[in-house]
This record gives C-alpha cells, structure tokens and sequence, in this order.
C-alpha cells in the first residue's frame, strides 16, 4: 500500500464538461513532481457511483480502499433535484502515488459531479462524455434505485455492470422484482450476495445432505436471508423450502433444519474488498440471476 | 438423499473455482538455513494470512542444530517478522506456529530417518492430513541423495507426495543426468517440483499474459519484425558471501543455464495449446531443442575488479573472502544466440548476465526493425530510436514501448518516447513473493511453474558445450570494474553486428 504524496483539487460552480476536462489536464500538469517526468495517468475503468447524500461518507470511505487494487476514474453523482437550481458543481481530485520501489509518480482521478435540478434526470449525457475510452465502465447505485425512472434507465444504458447492496433497501424480498427486469440489458452484482460468497461452498459441501433440507434459518440481514433461499430453491429446483431469519447486521450463522452450517474460517472482508472483487467480474452471473428470482418469487 | 448422491451437486454451479489444496505436512530439510528463514517460512506467513492454506496442515523443520518445537517455532517468528512482506500479526503467527514441529537428525543414520517418517506420521493422525508429504529440499545438492534415498524406501501408499528440489540441479549435464535419475527411481517425473524461483515471479508470467493474452503482439513476434531480443539480467551485488558456491558455479550455472535460459524459452516460445504443465513446458523445451552452441566468438566472459557500486569502492571478486587470488571464475557472461526454427531464424538473441553491474535490472528487450521507408528529412528523425518492446521483470516491474512522436512546434521533429505500463500504477497491492506461489503450486500438484527433466538436461547440455570451449583459452581477468556494464568485449559482440546494448 502507497501513501498519497499529493492531493491536487480543483472545485466550480455551474461548470461545463470542458471546464471538468481543463481543469483535470492542469491538476495533472501541476502534480508533476519538480524535475520529475510525466506522472502515469492509469486507469483499468470508470466508476461510477450513484450517490444521494446520505450514502456519502460511506461511498467515500468506500472508494478510499477500493482505490488500491482499482485504479479507476471515479466519478460520484450526488443528485440534487430539489435545490431549485439547475445546474453542477464539480469537485476534482487528482491523486498522485509514488507506489513503492518506482521512479516516477501515478495519477488517479476523482470527479465529483452534484446534480442539482433537472441536471440529476439526465446523468447519463453528463457522464458519457468523461468515461475513459475502450476501459469497462461500473455503476455503484447506492440505496434503492427508483426503479423505472429515467436516471436509472439512462445510466444502466452506458454502463457494463450495476452494482447494488440489497441491504441497503427495505420490504425485501419485493425489490428484488424489479432488480430482475434488469438483469437482460445489464450484468448486475449484489454486495449482499456477495457478502455470502465466503458460505456457499461451505453449504455446498454438505451436498447430497442439503439435498433434502426443508428450513433454512439465517442470522444475517434480511438480503442474505432472502438471497441464500433463492440460492437453494433455484439450484435444488424446491420451492418448498422455509426461511428463517434472525436479523443480524452480518452473517453470523446458517442452520439447516435445526443443524448448524460449517462456519468459514478467517474475517469477513472488509466493504472495498467486496466491491472491488465485483469489478473483477464483467459477465452477467446466472446463479445470482436465478437465486434474485426465486428470492422474488418467495 | 440416496437419488441425490448419484447427481451432480448443483449447488457448486457459479462457484468461484478457487484453488484449495488437500490437508498436507510439509518437511522442509535444511530448516536452520537462510532459505527457511528468509523465503520459506514468510511464504507460508503470508499463504494463511490470506487463507490460501488449507485448514489441517503442519510444518516440519529438520536439521542437524539441536533445537525443539518451541525455540524452533520462536527462531521461524523472528525469521517472519524480519523477513515477511506482510505487517505481523499475532493471531496468523499464532496459528501457523501451532502447526509447527522441529526434529533435530543429520538424517545420514536409519535411526534419524526413522524417527522422522514417525514423527511425521504422529503429527499426521494427530492433525488429519491424509498421508499428503511435501518434501523440501533447502539443504546443499550433496544431501539429496541420502535423504532422497531415505524418503524413497520409506514411502507408503497413502496420499500424495512432492518433493520440492532447489537449484543448483546439477554442475553440468552428466550430474543432472546422474540426479535425475536418482530421483526418479524414488519419484514420479510428476511428483518432482524443480525449482526456478523466477518462474514464480509474476513478471516472468506476465510474459505469457502480454504474448498470448494481447493479439497484436503475437503476428509480429517473429523474425519478419523483430531485429533482435537482448535480456539482461544484472546484478549490483557481490557474491555475499557465497565464495565456496561460486567459485564453481559461476555466472554462467548461477544464472545463464536457468534464470537466463527461463526467460529465453518463455520470450521465444510458440504459443501452448493450454495452459497445463505439460503444454507450457514441451513448447519450452522445444526452444532450447532449437539453439545451436554459440561460437568462441558469440560468447563473453569476465570477471570484475575493484569499482565502485553507488559510490562505495568495492573490493574485485579475486579480493571477496575465500575466492582464490588467481580465480578464473566468470562473474559476467554475455552471448549471442540464435533460436534456430521458423518463428526465430537469423534472429540474435543477446543475453547478459553478471555481478557488481551498475544496477541490479532484469529486463527483455525486444527490439523491432525500423520502420522500412521513413519519409522525413533525416534530421526530423535523428532522435528516433528504434521500437522497443521492453519487459522490466525487476525493479520496476511492467512493460514499456518506445515509440517515436512528433516534437511539438511548426517543424517536423521526430523523438523516442515511451508510454509505460507499471504494475505498481495498475495494480497497487504489492506483488506476491515468488516462493508462495511456488509452494501453493506445489501443494496443488501444478508443476507448470517448474522445470521438467528434459528441460533441465537440455540446459545443461548448451551450457557444457560453451564451458568446454573456455578450456581452450584463459581470458586476462580482471576485465572490467565492479559498477560498470561489464567488458568492452562484450559491447563489442553487438557492434560487430551493427547493434549496441540498450541504453540505460
């Protein structure tokens, strides 16, 4: 882990992209180091986050660990449809590393976008200007997408993968409908799902037994509840099979029938781990697909 | 349940496919060495730190030193909070010093050997490890054979076993021929793990990335585009220490016949049909099939003086503790070489290796033909150096291309410049030390990372046909001083042929 050796920011109201763009391309002249040559501008994508203000301090802290394995161009959306303006404010941060053992510096980027009036209805025509060329582009979505409106159906229109925290939402299952209409025009992850990925194959293990098993009893939120009795009645083809759940803010216990599950070993992985291990991945994912469905459908 | 035994589980679908190996007890002989310290025992640190051991395992340290599981575990912490990459964590240590076991035999007895395959066995029953061996060889070549032998004769049936053997794999052809041989009377070719620890380098693997991962590398990594390769692999460093070692080995076993010739066969190398062992190391040893003897003339040697190396005088190789004054030792060689088939004909390869350059850098250079017909004044182009497809394995380690673009203003000014790929920018956790992945590798039974018998043998087999045609002459030693790029002779190989050495 390298430690950032400056931070250059730039901030403006009521600006335009190619105030965004000039401004970026001096925050990178000015981070060069005396002497030294051109900093490394590297990026493997653009991330985009989704992030109405009261996500923000998570986001944030969020992006800050997720920055080490995913160099990226971030660009947070904090819409602001209600502040009687129309217009956005932009925030840039131009991170400059000298990882260890090198010569020359590497420059990550962070533009923060605040949408305010009609400006948060059209995100995608302010972010399709400023992805990185040819790279993948992920979507964070914090909280629950206003499913059916137009910045969500714009912005899953750019982007290769949605990510969601289904915990993060309420009255599950029943989101997780409308979660699913989605899943034909976008690879979609769901850090709750993800979050359960340590338990699956311990579970799996105890196939042929689990084969048979009529209840599955999670302490965990609400979304790995759901999300693992998806999992099972789509993978064994039961829809027979019972939920209970002992609200807890993480997976703490599986048990099957009354009998509980191998426990897997180590910590579970902090919350940037888990984001960034679903940029990782760029194809849709059947299982989860079918595992959203049959939690829908429960 | 019963119809659901005979199905396939379902529930492993979308798993992701991660690489768990079996319960195994690993012995490593020669525990009271450097290797254990420095490289073995924080390997192991940082595979359970990052869970990627499996939950039953053990460690067992042989050596000669008096010494039980307590000061053993106690010497392996402090070895892992010196020399480990990770931050020390009580809770990791504690777990792996609990799988932990010391037994103190010089092995050369049939009560030693004994005593371990039964103290192994114990620890075994006690942990549950199915009868899984890893054997670490961390201990001098002339050990091999009794504990080789010993292991051998007192193998059983159950679980798997892997023998893990450190290099030097032999002085010359006759001596690997002669170990192999005493290997495989005891051990499958499958069940020996030779190591090259820049294979696990995962620089040295990114050249299988960049070449096969990357089409628009491969049409043109052939004699039609490429002018010529250079691989440096240099040194800043003495032989620390090392005297009795080098003395006989020299430059060319201690780097030229595997580091050296490893990332030749993996630059030159014609795309494997997969990724197995086997498919990876048959296009390798096809290469090495494929390189004629140089020449006298095509090969370099020398052996360096007092310098200075980052303004510190250092003393010359025939002045380090316990070399002969009059050593004829090499501790530079450079060659030309040439890949003899159709991907590679008349294309030279330029290797160079040696101790007290002016920096320590490994690094492959492909160099491409100039473009055919450039149609700018000769002295808009001045500047312009020829494409160059640099490898950097270490420091630094990523790929560069030097391209030329125009200089700035109303004239036509035409520069080399180089647009950088450094891991460090990419990817900014820190890289895996080689020796973990070659000892998750080994636990999990993939041998791709290794070299094969074969290869190994025809190694050695160019190797001896360059040594025996030093026997003829005997070159004026020194020829070049400690913190320089080695002997004008060697610059001279290349601008025989029109060519220099890349500039640093």
């Amino acid at each position: 882990m390298s430690a950032p050796v400056e931070l250059a920011t730039w901030s403006g109201e009521g600006v335009s992209i190619a105030d965004i763009d000039n401004a970026l391309a001096r925050l990178r002249a000015a981070s060069v180091t005396d002497g030294g040559g051109p900093n490394l501008r590297t990026s493997v994508m653009t991330h985009l986050a989704w992030v109405p203000d009261e996500w923000l301090d998570r986001a944030r802290a969020a992006l800050a660990g997720m920055a080490e394995q995913h160099p990226s161009r971030t660009i947070l959306l904090l819409p602001d449809p209600d502040s009687g303006k129309d217009r956005i404010d932009a925030t840039l941060e131009v991170e400059t590393y000298t990882p260890p053992g090198m010569d020359c510096a590497v420059s990550t980027e962070v533009i923060e976008l605040r949408l305010h009036g009609m400006r948060a209805k059209a995100p995608a025509s302010i972010v399709l200007p400023l992805l990185v060329s040819d790279l993948p582009v992920f979507l964070r979505w914090r909280g629950e997408p206003p499913w059916g409106a137009q910045e969500l159906d714009q912005l899953v229109g750019v982007v290769d993968r949605l990510i969601v925290d289904s915990t993060e939402w309420d009255d599950l299952p029943f989101p997780y409908r409308h979660l699913a209409e989605l899943f034909p025009r976008t690879a979609v992850s769901d850090i709750a799902w993800a979050r359960t990925s340590r338990w699956r194959p311990l579970l799996a293990s105890l196939w042929p037994g689990i084969a048979d098993v009529r209840t599955i009893r999670v302490r965990g939120t609400a979304a790995q509840a759901w999300l693992l009795l998806g999992w099972l009645r789509s993978r064994l083809g039961r829809d027979d099979i019972e939920l209970e759940h002992v609200e807890a803010e993480r997976l703490e216990g599986i048990d099957l029938d009354g009998v509980p599950a191998p426990f897997p070993p180590g910590d579970p992985p902090a919350p940037s781990d888990v984001l960034s291990d679903e940029l990782d991945r760029y194809s849709r994912d059947p299982v989860y697909e079918a595992a959203t469905i049959a939690a829908a459908s429960a | 349940m019963a119809a659901a035994a005979e199905q396939e589980n379902p529930l492993l679908e979308g798993l992701l496919p991660r690489r768990t190996p079996d319960p195994f007890a690993m012995v490593i002989f020669g525990a009271s060495g450097d290797l254990t310290h420095k490289k073995l025992m924080p390997a192991l640190y940082a595979l359970l730190m990052r869970r990627l051991l499996p939950e039953r395992f053990a460690i067992v340290g042989v050596a000669r030193s008096e010494a039980d599981d307590e000061s053993f575990r106690a010497d392996m912490e402090q070895a892992v909070r010196r020399y480990a990459r990770d931050e020390f964590r009580q809770d990791v240590w504690d777990e792996l010093a609990a799988s932990l076991h010391y037994l103190p035999t010089d092995f050369a007895d049939d009560a030693g050997e004994d005593r371990l395959v039964e103290r192994v066995q114990q620890i075994d029953e006690e942990n549950g490890l199915c009868g899984n061996r890893v054997y670490y060889l961390a201990v001098p070549p002339v050990a091999y054979p009794t504990i080789v032998e010993a292991l051998g004769s007192r193998r059983t049936h159950t679980g798997w076993a892997r023998l893990i053997v450190e290099k030097p794999f032999g002085h010359d052809l006759e001596s690997a021929k002669a170990l192999n041989a005493m290997l495989l009377e005891h051990f499958d070719e499958n069940e020996i793990f030779r190591i090259d620890h820049y294979l696990g380098k995962e620089t040295v693997q990114n050249m299988l990335a960049l070449r096969f991962a990357n089409g628009i590398f491969e049409p043109i990594w052939n004699r039609q585009f490429i002018d010529h390769v250079q691989i440096t692999v240099a040194e800043s460093i003495g032989i620390e220490g090392r005297a009795g070692y080098y003395e006989s080995a020299g430059a060319i076993r201690d780097i030229f016949q595997n580091h050296l010739l490893q990332l030749l066969a993996l630059t030159a190398m014609e795309p494997p049909i997969d990724f197995s062992a086997e498919s990876v190391r048959n296009e390798k040893v096809k290469v090495l099939k494929s390189m004629h003897t140089p020449g006298p003339k095509s090969v370099v040697r020398g052996q360096y003086g007092r310098g200075f190396v980052e303004g510190e005088q250092v003393p010359a190789y025939r002045e380090e503790q316990g070399v002969a004054p009059d050593s004829m030792t090499e501790t530079y060689v450079a060659a030309k070489l040439y890949v003899d088939n159709w991907r590679w004909a008349d294309t030279p390869f330029y290797v160079r290796m040696g101790k007290r350059l002016a920096r320590r850098e490994t690094t492959i250079a492909i160099q491409f033909k100039r473009a055919p017909h450039p149609p700018f004044e000769e002295v808009a182009a001045e500047g312009l150096r020829p494409n160059v497809l640099l490898v950097h394995v270490q420091p630094d380690e990523g790929v560069s291309l030097a391209i030329g673009a125009k200089v700035p203003g109303q004239g036509m000014t035409i520069r080399t410049v180089h647009m950088d790929f450094l891991y460090g920018g990419a990817f900014r956790t820190a890289m895996p030390e080689a020796y973990e992945r070659l000892i998750l590798d080994t636990v999990l039974g993939d041998g791709t990372l290794f070299t094969r018998a074969d290869e190994v043998e025809e190694q050695w087999l160019l190797v001896d046909a360059i040594v025996s045609a030093w026997q003829r002459d005997r070159p004026g030693f020194p020829n070049y001083a400690a913190g320089t790029w080695g002997p004008p002779s060697a610059d001279d190989l290349l601008h025989r042929d029109g060519r220099s050495w890349r500039r640093h």
